[in-house]
């Protein structure tokens, strides 16, 4: 899989909007901000399609996983945006570093943790931001928003040994 | 006295907002503490111990609130002994944190360098370390030079 997906994930509610652009998105950011909203809606819509209410679209399918299934789903999925909540320990695992190297999916990961084992960039990660664009009174819209750069990363390292 | 322990500790809880869902008691919710924090940290109104108001999703169950302010209420009302993952908090937590510390004796594990730059007189013990930092600087110093973080 390659190049950026669009995805808008919305119910009467909420609505999220982002694009994923590499094979590794971090999401992290305050508490209360939707991240796990996000993943449940993802999951819900997985097994129960439209007849959840929850409306995403994307050119690929959305789907989630945890401890317990991730070596079966990494086994059976391919071409597909995999969304991680921060519950699931595995993604700090060299066993599930090893196994997406040879998948071809998207994946991303809610967690403030660092994971060495993953080749991400910092410019992957990503907080989720509230905003009024499109909103009404009944549904709020979300979108990502960049948490560092580059330059900014090495000014805070710099700036932390001197 | 706050107390952090970097990386992986017996007796810890790794998902306390889980650990939450299936332990908290009804009267949490609505002690005057537990409706500040539902209020500051997710914009939400305690209605009664089983119905909360959000601004986004509408009339939700205790279920349905933060990771983030259900770990809080763990650190402040859990008397299990358990020691709670404070790295499912968010950064808009952490003076809330300090403000249970200032109250009991609270021991948090962190996975992840939390930002307390906004927390007045902040200190704590690491106990990986076993050194009391007294300021935000002193604890990024000291949490860097931790390996298992």
């Amino acid at each position: 899989m390659k190049g950026k997906h669009h995805i808008i994930i919305q119910n009467r509610r909420v609505k999220f909007e982002f694009d994923i652009k590499r094979n590794i998105t971090i999401v992290r950011g305050d508490s209360a901000t939707g991240k796990t909203t996000l993943v449940s809606m993802v999951d819900t819509y997985d097994r129960l399609g439209s007849d959840s209410g929850i409306d995403i679209s994307c050119d690929k399918r959305c789907l989630t996983l945890n401890n317990s299934n991730w070596e079966a789903v990494l086994d059976s999925v391919k071409d597909s945006i995999i969304f991680i909540d921060e519950e699931n320990t595995v993604v700090k695992t060299d066993a599930f570093a090893k196994k997406i190297r040879i998948t071809d999916n998207y994946y991303v990961i809610i967690t403030r943790e660092n994971l060495p084992n993953l080749p991400y960039s910092v410019e992957e990660i990503y907080g989720i931001h509230r905003s009024g664009k499109y909103a009404d009174m009944k549904q709020t819209y979300n979108s990502f928003y960049r948490l560092y750069t580059s330059d900014e990363r090495i000014n805070r390292a710099s700036a932390r040994f001197h | 006295m706050l107390k952090i322990i970097f990386g992986d500790t017996q007796n810890a809880v790794y998902h306390p907002p889980t650990y939450f869902d299936n332990t908290y008691e009804d009267e949490w919710i609505t002690d005057p503490l537990s409706v500040e924090m539902i209020k500051d940290i997710d914009g939400s109104e305690v209605i009664s111990p089983r119905v909360i108001d959000s601004p986004v999703l509408g009339s939700i169950s205790v279920k349905e609130l933060s990771g983030g302010v259900k770990t809080l209420m763990l650190m402040q009302f859990d008397d299990s002994g358990k020691i709670f993952n404070a790295s499912a908090c968010g950064d808009n937590c952490a003076k809330w944190i300090v403000r249970i510390s200032r109250h009991k004796d609270l021991t948090i594990n962190l996975h992840h360098i939390m930002n307390f730059d906004d927390c007045e007189d902040f200190s704590a013990v690491i106990v990986n370390t076993g050194k009391t930092v007294n300021s935000s600087k002193e604890y990024v110093d000291e949490a860097f030079r931790i390996e298992e973080r």
